[in-house]
């Protein structure tokens, strides 16, 4: 789980600091986002496909507690046990009596950032269950206790020499053998026993249909697969956003999922749950968890439309140059910079900075969630609820009035642009502008009201 | 338990927002492709598998063979005397399982795969090499299409499965045999 008390731009600047790796993770981050481009392009349907998942989304939101019944029923019909946790501490008490009503000793998981987000790991640990993540990503953060640092790619902020070392000590791979494909099957070894082993797996839900009452996992490692399978109890935990109301829908959802993701036309494996495997039982349990809440608010209830493909954190200029550790809410990038203040301004309020509002993430999100609009109104919950470091307060209460005074604002640009060119370099010293690969602009001989004065003078 | 369901439930109704209705997703024109045999495997080769168009007098035996002289446990679905196991973790050691697909997509290399004979599904992820067998009639051009024809009758499981087990967490290095199959070959008859 994630640190209490990270700020984003302390935490940036720390990540920054090596410059070489910081652009490694620019750059590899880079590599996937254009990965998608080459997928999406190659649909001439693909905007098309973007505002059918967003009508489908929207309207499923829009009826959502009809479709969590239709889909409660129909589980149920399947012969799947149906709960409900109001928030992450139930959510937990309910997965711990499953698991401890039937002796479970040892738990597979396949990745869930819900799990993530309801500490499950800890809770389970505490009271004696062994916990193994077993998407080979997520194992190598659990193995090195550290939380995953983007959705899709959970390890993406480490170098193969750094799990090279981790699986050294921990699995006895060879020391210093940093081929990926070694290190990869040493895993599968090692997991192959944990799945053959395991009492109970736990999976998340990427889709849940109410037409059929059936659960969908996407994965590429097919570890979902194996801890379903296997043992004999299966839990699957979801959010009571990943409703879609048919099967059909999935025609469009599983078309958009992987090419956003991670550029790929689909995954390997795309499963279809509807029962546990004979001679087992299947359990859903249903959280919301802070979710209702944002669906009562009209600025942020589209962020529920998320199908967490990752696409905006890998397009995002600030996510790629500061990494997912530097955001406080346990989904970093765009789409954590709006849930995170949704769920808590205070503690998550710099978030919401961690943007240049290019626009990127909302361009490639997949269900077309406004997301560098939502982060703009979240800057403003974040100043009301007084979470601003008094610098950046008085930096934008100055402006402000600036802004409302043009004589004074006039002044001052006339000013700075005298003033800056002939600045001696010590007064930059300390400063933003003293770091490497940033710079004060050039300044301009005229204002941009002198220019445009001056243009509509020459007309005449 | 239950108190928390009404809750929840009622919160919704009382938050839920407007929203338009749903919409048709068939008005809107998908991609089709004129060889879909092509697309298919032209697309699986990159994705850790291949695809074969069986020749006349050519059998499903015999690609499996030239493909993989030595192989250890197979188990084949695709005929009526199969082995039967009493768990699943008893498919542990196979090396190659021959099963049949539904329908594949063109689009993807995705193979739908849910056979009413089968009672562990282990066997298609415990497997080391996974060989998925298709009629020839049925390669659909997209998923929208899969989805329409595709029906749940394993024990209420499906899956769509495209090439070989595979992830890139390491450094984005792409390395196939994660922990399903580390190959797949899908043949057309
Ligand atoms: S907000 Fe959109 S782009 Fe970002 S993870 Fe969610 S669906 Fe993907």
């Amino acid at each position: 789980m994630k640190a209490d008390n990270i700020h984003h731009p302390d935490a940036a600047r720390a990540f920054l600091t090596d410059r070489a790796r910081a652009s490694w993770h620019d750059q590899a981050i880079w590599f996937v986002r254009q990965k998608r481009d080459v997928q999406a392009k190659q649909l001439p349907e693909w905007e098309e496909l973007r505002k059918l998942a967003e009508q489908i989304k929207a309207h499923t939101l829009s009826k959502l507690d009809d479709y969590l019944i239709q889909f409660e029923e129909n589980a149920r019909r399947n012969g799947v046990t149906v709960h409900f946790a109001a928030d992450a501490a139930e959510h937990n008490r309910i997965v711990h009596q499953l698991l401890a009503a039937r002796q479970v000793k040892k738990l597979v998981k396949s990745k869930s950032m819900l799990t993530e987000e309801c500490g499950l790991n800890p809770y389970l640990e505490e009271r004696g269950i062994e916990v193994i993540d077993t998407d080979l990503g997520e194992r190598i953060v659990q193995l090195r206790h550290e939380p995953p640092s983007h959705i899709v790619m959970p390890a993406i902020h480490l170098k193969k020499e750094q799990i090279s070392e981790l699986f050294h000590e921990e699995l006895g791979t060879e020391a210093g053998n940093n081929d990926p494909t070694y290190l990869t099957h040493a895993a599968r070894a090692n997991l192959r026993q944990h799945f053959l082993s395991a009492d109970a797996g736990l999976t998340g839900v990427n889709f849940a249909i109410a037409e059929t009452g059936g659960v969908v996992v996407c994965t590429n490692e097919g570890n979902a697969d194996l801890g379903t399978a296997l043992p004999p109890l299966h839990i699957a935990s979801m959010g009571i956003e990943k409703i879609i109301p048919k099967l059909e829908h999935l025609g469009v959802f599983t078309r958009l999922l992987a090419r956003s993701a991670i550029g790929s036309p689909v995954t390997t494996y795309t499963s279809h749950f509807h029962r546990a495997r004979p001679g087992g039982e299947m359990h859903i349990v249903i959280v919301d968890n802070g979710r209702s809440d944002i669906l009562g608010n009209p600025d942020f209830y589209a962020s529920l439309r998320c199908i967490r493909c990752g696409a905006c954190m890998n397009t995002c200029p600030v996510y790629r140059r500061s990494s997912g550790h530097s955001y406080s809410y346990v989904i970093p990038g765009p789409i954590g910079s709006t849930l995170g203040p949704s769920r808590d301004i205070k503690k998550h309020g710099s978030m919401a900075f961690a943007c240049t509002t290019c626009g990127s993430c909302s361009n490639v999100c997949p269900v077309k969630i406004n997301l560098h609009e939502q982060l703009i109104l979240q800057r403003k919950r974040a100043f009301d609820a007084g979470t601003l470091k008094p610098a950046k307060k008085m930096g934008l209460l100055a402006m402000r009035f600036l802004t409302q005074h043009p004589a004074l604002m006039d002044a001052g640009g006339k000013a700075m642009r005298k003033v800056v060119p002939i600045l001696p370099a010590f007064v930059k010293d300390g400063t933003a502008w003293s770091r490497p690969g940033r710079d004060l602009p050039e300044m301009p001989e005229h204002s941009f009201k002198e220019l445009y004065r001056r243009r509509q003078e020459d007309k005449q | 338990m239950s108190s928390s369901r009404d809750a929840i439930l009622a919160k919704i109704h009382r938050n839920r927002p407007g929203g338009p209705a749903l919409p048709d997703i068939h008005a809107v024109p998908f991609i089709t492709f004129d060889d879909k045999f092509a697309a298919f495997a032209g697309l699986i080769r990159n994705l850790g598998g291949e695809a074969i168009w069986l020749a006349d007098g050519q059998s499903v035996a015999d690609v499996v063979a030239q493909r993989w002289p030595k192989t250890g446990r197979t188990v084949d679905l695709t005929t009526m005397q199969h082995e039967e196991v009493f768990t699943p973790h008893d498919w542990h050691d196979v090396d190659v399982a021959i099963v049949p697909g539904e329908l594949a997509v063109a689009e993807n290399a995705a193979v739908w795969i849910s056979h009413p004979d089968n009672i562990f599904r282990s066997l298609y992820f415990l497997t080391e090499k996974l060989v998925m067998v298709v009629p020839k009639d049925k390669l659909v051009d997209t998923m929208r299409d899969a989805y329409g024809q595709i029906t749940l009758r394993e024990h209420g499981f499906g899956a769509f499965i495209s090439g070989s087990s595979r992830t890139a967490d390491i450094e984005q290095s792409l390395v196939m045999g994660a922990h399903g199959a580390m190959a797949a070959l899908v043949i057309f008859c």
